[in-house]
């Protein structure tokens, strides 16, 4: 199906932002970052509503975001740029707010914020932010050895961002105690990058959950992925949430959670620095890489039976009844 | 252990168990649902891998936007288009296509569309604008029951009006039934639609066309027990209506919830797409509430010439439960989530949606 213009599916993060990278840009979405010598190199742009979230803001957001970008290829995030679009109206004190998270954020992660960008807009534009970011190679994770066995894990509970934001966005009110997980994670990630295991694949399963994140891994790929439903970490208010929206929480977005696969001898020792991490108390070996059914991820249920978890291809839309 | 007890592995396997041994002294059984949940926790688990091959679960008209006619989208469309108003619906329902358009494709080429949760969250955004909001109000008694009960009770803005689809499915499946079009030998009936309407206006359901009616909760457990519970109802030749979601639904249904509808609406003829006509299966607004209802308060005009299902599309049959979604020549490709040419492919109460996303493209 070929589009004449951007829908807001474009930018989910799913099946169609692929084809547009593809189709359109012509180019390959390969890894979170770009890998130039013993330099890594990205960038983000982030839009949220609502602006200030619980757990975070779209400052803070922007921030994680290119910080967690730049670990998932095995570097050590150093400098980051920041230039903001802002909408005529907007509050200086909203802008201050934003503006001392992202310094706090920075500062958290030994990240300074070298350069930036203002641009205003006419009001009801909206409000964005990029964030680019220079990371330094300590070792190039790029996905290029991974082999059936391999194993997969994820740092701590699924699915919490997406479904706090759309709980506090259409007003569900739902769920009063959750919140998003907005975190950068240079000092769970780091330490791993750092020792000498075996770690071959990171990304950080943002929008499109680790049911994308998890698709991206085995796409075009000749191995696929299996995961176990019994072993995959989520809290309970997302179990709610989630029966009550009618959206699996594999398909919610996380802001600060990472999805690593390292090889089997060394997956338990991963698990146990992660584990040792606050913000890795809950990390889990949720599967592994298999050489059968390439490309596609498998979810084993509890019950020993068996589905895809397939790209998403649209936005998740709450169900009516 | 965060699975509920109604997810309970040993308790979903001792009943597939069960199942499975009963089964062995029948011939085929057919049962349908009516209710898109059910398929979708059903194809979420994988439910239909745990039963024996002669045990097969069939989805009915269960998905409310699926069985929504073109008539309907059609006519809202055009006045829309026509007319400086918005329109309030379900995200599910936006996607749907009409002869040419789906609310979401004429958002394109002029009309007004806002996607909402709730029938609340329509009241509160229509006081917020000048302009004439129209809810397009979808769904079975389950979302006619808070539509009633909020026109009964509630101060609305004057600037909000309604357009009701409501389907009324006991009526639905009895007219189904009755027309011959339904090759079934038990019903698993919807458990939130019955919460309202009650089990009583399945008796004659069950009792006409001897069919065992067993009416389920949502989980794992839920579903197994009521195949189970059908299952022991044919091995003893006998059909009634049960009850396997006594936890929340009561036989009699809500009689408040049933007061609110029977003084708003009226029971109506009412096209199912797909389906056509079929009789006393529609809410209608009582025409004392004519001045809310967008239908006579705008003077809709609806057009005999509609087109319900697009050249190739299968889901009448799908939702009859006479193929399934991957023997639609379309599924997958010139039909799919991005695109949907049917209307079972656009919500996760769709069963070719449901399909698609467990199954994959196959």
């Amino acid at each position: 199906m070929k589009f004449n213009s951007i829908t807001m599916d474009h930018g989910s993060g799913g099946k169609l932002t692929l084809e547009l990278i593809e189709d359109v840009f012509k180019a390959e979405a390969k890894l979170d970052s770009a890998i130039l010598g013993d330099i890594a190199f990205t960038t983000d742009s982030h839009s949220i509503k609502p602006i200030f979230f619980k757990g975070g803001d779209i400052g803070k957001l922007a921030v994680c975001g290119t910080i967690n970008d730049l670990l998932c290829v095995g570097a050590k995030p150093m400098y980051l740029s920041s230039a903001f679009i802002i909408e005529e109206g907007f509050l200086i004190e909203d802008l201050e707010k934003i503006a001392q998270s992202m310094r706090y954020t920075a500062n958290q992660a030994h990240v300074d914020i070298v350069c930036g960008d203002t641009k205003v807009v006419e009001a009801s534009k909206g409000f964005y932010i990029n964030t680019s970011g220079i990371g330094k190679i300590v070792r190039p994770i790029d996905g290029t050895n991974i082999k059936p066995g391999d194993q997969i894990i994820v740092t701590g509970n699924i699915g919490e961002h997406g479904f706090a934001i759309l709980n506090e966005r259409e007003n569900l009110q739902v769920s009063s105690n959750l919140q998003s997980d907005c975190s950068e994670l240079s000092s769970l990630i780091l330490p791993l990058i750092e020792s000498d295991l075996d770690i071959l694949w990171m990304r950080d399963p943002t929008r499109g959950g680790i049911a994308m994140c998890l698709n991206e891994l085995c796409y075009k790929k000749d191995f696929g992925v299996e995961i176990f439903e019994e072993l995959i970490p989520m809290s309970q208010e997302v179990v709610s949430i989630s029966e009550m929206l009618g959206i699996e929480p594999y398909y919610s977005a996380n802001e600060g959670k990472m999805v690593i696969v390292a090889s089997k001898q060394d997956a338990s020792k991963v698990l146990d620095i992660l584990q040792k991490n606050p913000f890795g108390k809950n990390a889990a070996i949720i599967g592994n890489i298999t050489e059968n059914h390439p490309s596609k991820v498998l979810l084993r249920l509890s019950y020993g039976t068996k589905r895809l978890l397939n790209m998403p291809i649209v936005e998740k839309m709450p169900r009516i009844c | 252990m965060r699975l509920s007890r109604f997810k309970d592995k040993d308790l979903v396997l001792s009943l597939a168990e069960k199942i499975t041994i009963k089964a062995q002294n029948l011939d085929l059984v057919r049962i349908m649902h009516v209710c898109g949940t059910h398929e979708n926790s059903i194809m979420r688990y994988a439910l239909r891998d745990l039963l024996p091959e002669n045990i097969k679960l069939l989805a009915g008209p269960g998905c409310p936007v699926c069985v929504t006619s073109s008539k309907d989208i059609d006519a809202i469309i055009n006045y829309g288009i026509k007319n400086d108003c918005i329109i309030a619906t379900f995200g599910d329902m936006l996607r749907v296509k009409g002869s040419h358009h789906s609310l979401l494709s004429a958002s394109r080429v002029g009309l007004s569309v806002k996607m909402i949760y709730s029938i609340q969250e329509a009241i509160e955004y229509a006081k917020k604008t000048t302009k004439e909001v129209i809810f397009f109000s979808v769904g079975f008694e389950t979302t006619a029951a808070p539509t009633a009960s909020i026109i009964k009770n509630v101060n609305l803005p004057e600037n909000l009006a309604f357009f009701s689809v409501h389907k009324y499915t006991p009526n639905g499946v009895l007219e189904l039934l009755k027309s011959g079009r339904l090759n079934i030998n038990a019903l698993i009936l919807p458990g939130h639609a019955s919460i309202v309407s009650g089990l009583r206006p399945y008796e004659k359901v069950s009792f006409d066309f001897k069919l065992p009616c067993v009416a389920a909760g949502f989980e794992p457990v839920d579903v197994l027990a009521a195949i189970l519970m059908i299952l022991e109802q044919i091995e003893s030749n006998t059909s009634k209506v049960e009850n396997e979601y006594e936890r929340l639904l009561n036989y009699d249904g809500n009689k408040l919830a049933q007061k609110a509808i029977n003084e708003v609406f009226d029971i109506v003829d009412s096209i199912w797409r797909g389906l056509g006509t079929i009789k006393n299966s529609g809410f209608e607004f009582k025409t004392k509430y004519d001045f809310l209802n967008a239908k006579v308060k705008f003077d809709i005009q609806f057009s005999d010439e509609f087109i319900e299902e697009h050249k190739g599309c299968r889901c009448a049959e799908v939702i009859l439960g006479i193929v399934e979604p991957i023997q639609c020549p379309m599924y997958a490709k010139l039909c799919n989530p991005q695109n949907p040419i049917g209307p079972c492919m656009v919500s996760d109460e769709g069963t070719c949606r449901n399909w698609l996303e467990v199954k994959g493209e196959i």
